[in-house]
């Protein structure tokens, strides 16, 4: 009995187990702390060769900032409002801003990228030639000095501003913007998503400090591509070219993200998707201000309940709401002892919007009529949506473009609530209810009944569906909600396989109408799903899309607008707002014509910033 | 024996193939099929992506080629034995090779990367929470044995389903809620598994010139409460009933009488020799662990925001990720078969009668 396994040996092999996962949990912790040191390291040693560089010029008398800050100065075009800023009282440098994203990142390496999550982090990492003004969405120089458009549109010259480094010191050339254009078009490099958005420039040249971008037919477009593609490091990417293995190594890559930005990863190629994203000031950055918080920190929080309780604590800074949520929290005193709220438009948010398949099996669906299509959007009582499923936190749309563009027709009224005017168009097309039992039939006795794809899991498309089947009904109209998961989904827009399908669009600030509405993309792939044909639509999108002379452009998609709504492809539905809670401790947060003052997300130091006395993270 | 266990490990090949196609069929007739990497998350599609992305990963992949060739060089690239396959696909020599789990489609990166950054969370976790859940059980059990239709074996019976029956999701919220909340008590962290600056602390409580810093290890255990909690308190009530069975019975044999009956004290009897007796259907249960091991809880992790293996399964579900999906189901199917066989073995150890001769 003495040698059995007794309670003893029980507490020591407990013991001995417990040692063991600490051991293991230290040596974790030690191979973590080698890291923060031999990045500590690197950091030294690039100090030490910056000092000695300064040292050299000093001593052969070179006059330091006549080239680089001064010119960038000079220049502050882009860099007022962030000048501005830091003009304000109470400005002080410093603080972290912890901000989240609701889902994993998958990768920060640029080109590899597809999700949204990473483009925000690249922008504040890497740059871009030009910026926009936020308040008068105007173009400003930022990479570079000024541009040149050639008349028939097909070359651009971006003359890049001397003195632009580097996260690590190296200068940025006119080299650096045409090896980004080559690398994305590298057929080794797994970035197809990036390739089909720029595969509309032909090459890119340097010419002494000039990046000139070649195209093969003028686009409207083709300015704001060249111009806020983001600038990849020849020294640093080149070399992930050398060979196909390289190449894989970097498209297996989820942190190789490094740039001439505000901020930078504290090591450019080591992040893996297990970790926060933190970004570091980038000491060395070009323009006349850097970075006003010292960290810019991304948790990944995916439970709602979780994400709420952290903001109450106030372990994240911002928080983006949705209706229910905002209502509630906006009256909730806890929440403003340390937070306030903003609800705005984001120029770049998008539109939902009901497709109507006009085409099924090759056989016209009753939605091929352009009356019955009207009719429905008669019956698709908006105002009501965004009062009752959005909360008053939206505006009903009437067409693709966004309220605060300029693309927007203004006389384009929005189509009010009204059975009366659906039931007429729809008794003109041909639907009544013939045998009385209060649905409308077609002459052969088909009932007027459809099925109706959202995507699962979302509450405010739940909702919203719900709302049209109770209008729809009103007019005799039978609505079946088929909630459809993504896949599903997708396979059913390149099947066209759906009768009607509600879904989201992003928008921007000058859209494209070519995708959705032109008859070239009802081909398998393209995102005309819904087979919307019109010669007069295709006229005004080739026009349009072609033509490099605002003015006359702005009248062209104006016409699409009106056409848009004489025809209606789609019903549009609502702009959705922006409904975001800030934390107390963040000054300088301001409404602009593109939505809010973000840092970072026109490629600047940021406007946002902390007073001294309500900082609360180090370094 | 040997001859046994050879004969059981030769048995596992068609019961993996078997898995393994299973799967893979089910993966490739899923409506939807693989386009579903194409979506971009939070429901926004960028236009111009998707045909290009269909191409491509048709290309990269060969997923336009027909099932059988799809698999087949699945299981060429996992087996050990093979033809090696050079990095644009082409087929070299035949001989041994490193086995290759693959590429996940939606993250483009190395399965095995993905394993092995979610597999020591899920560990450490797992490696809390079932000895826990087992030494809680057996004490709860062998107890409520003891005292069988008392104030003790009730209370404990009554406990136990009560928190058996609470959902998970629930518990994790209002745990949240309540005690990691500054409007109620803010006793434990929210999320993670660390806090923001814990890179820079030392491993151990020490004390600098601010006050007392907690360290990384008190850091990473006050994270881990309410997360190794949820994954515990519904694991006892089963557990318990079992081992209380078990002990139950045993206590009412003729040997444990006749221990009484020669003067064996009641703790000696328990311990000692009904205790050991019961063990049995511990055993088998316990073939459980070893996968389960593996498995991480998508509900625990998702409240908690913890990438362990329970989000990289579902997720690789969800997108139709087809080679991620296919290693776990590989690794999960080895390891429960090897359980089997250890608890097989395990038999024949602790009962003297079982023999495979």
């Amino acid at each position: 009995m003495g040698n059995r396994f007794g309670v003893k040996d029980l507490l020591l092999y407990l013991f001995l187990s417990v040692i063991l996962v600490s051991v293991w949990l230290a040596m974790v912790q030690v191979d973590r702390q080698w890291e923060l040191i031999s990045l500590a390291q690197e950091q030294l040693e690039t100090q030490g060769r910056d000092i000695a560089e300064i040292r050299r010029k000093v001593q052969n008398g070179v006059v330091m900032g006549a080239s680089s800050s001064g010119g960038a100065t000079e220049a502050a075009g882009g860099f007022a409002r962030a000048l501005a800023a830091r003009e304000e009282l109470d400005f002080a440098r410093g603080d972290w801003l912890v901000d989240y994203f609701p889902d994993n990142l998958q990768t920060l390496t640029p080109i590899l990228s597809s999700d949204t999550y990473a483009t925000q982090v690249q922008q504040r990492v890497l740059d871009t030639l030009i910026t926009r003004d936020p308040e008068t969405l105007k173009w400003l120089p930022l990479v570079a000095e000024s541009w040149q458009i050639s008349d028939d549109g097909l070359t651009i010259r971006f003359k890049i501003r001397p003195g632009v480094v580097f996260a690590d010191g190296e200068p940025l050339t006119a080299e650096d913007v045409a090896f980004t254009h080559r690398m994305v078009m590298d057929e080794r490099v797994a970035g197809p998503r990036w390739r089909a958005f720029f595969s509309r420039i032909r090459e890119v040249t340097v010419e002494g400090n000039d990046a000139v971008f070649h195209y093969e037919e003028p686009y409207f477009g083709s300015f704001e591509l060249a111009g806020t593609m983001p600038i990849l490091a020849e020294h640093f990417y080149a070399p992930y070219l050398d060979s196909v293995e390289t190449a894989e190594e970097f498209n297996r890559s989820t942190g190789l993200l490094f740039g001439s930005g505000p901020y930078r990863l504290q090591d450019p190629k080591s992040w893996t998707p297990d970790q926060t994203v933190e970004l570091v000031r980038n000491d060395r950055y070009w323009g006349p201000v850097q970075g006003p918080f010292n960290r810019i920190v991304y948790k990944v929080i995916q439970n709602d309940a979780a994400l709420l309780t952290e903001f109450r604590n106030g372990d994240i800074d911002i928080y983006r709401a949705r209706p229910l949520d905002y209502r509630e929290l906006k009256s909730d005193p806890e929440v403003e002892k340390h937070a306030r709220s903003l609800e705005y438009y984001d120029a770049r948010g998008g539109y939902v919007y009901v497709a109507w398949n006009q085409k099924l099996n090759g056989e016209p669906t009753r939605f091929a009529d352009k009356r019955v299509r009207q009719a429905m959007t008669y019956l698709t009582d908006r105002q009501r949506i965004a009062d009752e499923v959005m909360l008053g936190y939206a505006k009903p749309a009437n067409g693709p473009f966004n309220p605060q563009g300029e693309q927007i027709n203004p006389d384009v009224e929005t189509r009010e609530f009204n059975v009366e005017k659906a039931r007429e168009l729809l008794a003109e097309a041909g639907y009544l209810d013939r045998d009385g039992d209060g649905v409308l039939e077609a002459e052969d006795g088909e009932p007027f009944e459809f099925t109706f794809s959202y995507p699962s899991g979302s509450d405010d498309f739940k909702r919203i569906v719900l709302l049209l089947k109770d209008l729809y009904v009103r007019a005799g109209i039978i609505l079946n909600p088929e909630p459809t998961d993504w896949p599903l989904m997708l396979k059913a827009l390149d099947d066209k396989t759906f009768e009607a399908i509600s879904l989201g669009w992003t928008s921007g600030f000058e859209i494209d109408l070519y995708q959705f509405f032109h008859s070239d993309q009802t081909q398998p792939g393209g995102d005309n799903f819904m087979s919307y044909e019109s010669p007069e639509m295709d006229a005004l999108i080739d026009e349009a899309r072609q033509s490099m002379d605002k003015d006359l452009r702005m009248q062209l998609w104006r016409q699409a607008h009106e056409l848009l709504w004489e025809d209606q492809p789609y019903t549009f539905l609502l702009w959705r707002a922006r409904l975001d809670f800030f934390d107390n401790r963040l000054h300088n947060i301001q409404r602009v014509t593109a939505g809010v003052n973000w840092p970072g997300l026109w490629r600047m130091p940021g406007e946002w910033y902390v007073p001294a006395p309500l900082q609360k993270y180090g370094d | 024996m040997t001859q046994y266990i050879v004969r059981r490990l030769l048995l596992m090949l068609p019961t993996l193939a078997g898995i393994t196609v299973l799967v893979f069929a089910v993966m490739a007739m899923a409506p939807g099929g693989i386009g579903a990497n194409l979506m971009t998350r939070g429901g926004d599609m960028r236009p111009e992506e998707r045909a290009a992305m269909v191409a491509y990963l048709n290309k990269r992949y060969g997923l336009d080629q027909p099932m059988a060739t799809q698999y087949l060089r699945w299981l060429n690239n996992v087996l050990p034995i093979g033809y090696e396959t050079g990095p644009d696909g082409s087929r070299g020599k035949f001989g041994f090779k490193p086995p290759d789990l693959g590429m996940s489609f939606v993250k483009n990166r190395p399965v095995l990367d993905l394993i092995a950054e979610a597999l020591p969370i899920t560990l450490l976790l797992n490696a809390l929470t079932i000895p826990l859940i087992f030494a809680g059980s057996i004490l709860m059990g062998v107890y409520t044995a003891r005292f069988r239709g008392q104030a003790l074996d009730i209370g404990i019976g009554t406990a136990n389903l009560a928190l058996w029956s609470i959902p998970t999701i629930w518990m994790g919220v209002m745990l949240i809620g309540f005690l990691a909340s500054e409007q109620y008590l803010k006793w434990f962290p929210t999320t993670g598994l660390e806090s923001l600056r814990a890179d820079s602390w030392t491993f151990l409580p020490s004390r600098t010139e601010t006050g007392w810093q907690i360290g990384y290890l008190l850091d990473l255990l006050w994270h881990l409460v309410l997360p190794v909690f949820c994954l515990t308190y519904s694991g006892f009530a089963f557990l318990t009933k079992l081992t209380r069975s078990a002990v139950l019975e045993n206590l009412l044999s003729d040997y444990a009488r006749t221990a009484r009956a020669k003067g064996v004290s009641e703790q000696v009897v328990l311990w000692r020799h009904v205790f050991r007796n019961s063990l049995l259907p511990l055993i088998t249960v316990a073939a459980s662990i070893l996968p389960g091991l593996l498995v991480g809880s998508v509900i625990v992790e998702t409240i908690f925001s913890i990438d362990g293996m329970g989000r990289l399964a579902v997720e690789a579900v969800q997108m139709r990720d087809r080679e991620v999906v296919l290693s776990i189901t590989l690794v999960t199917g080895i390891l429960t078969l090897v359980s089997y066989l250890l608890v097989d073995i395990c038999y024949a150890l602790a009962d003297p009668r079982v023999s495979y001769e």
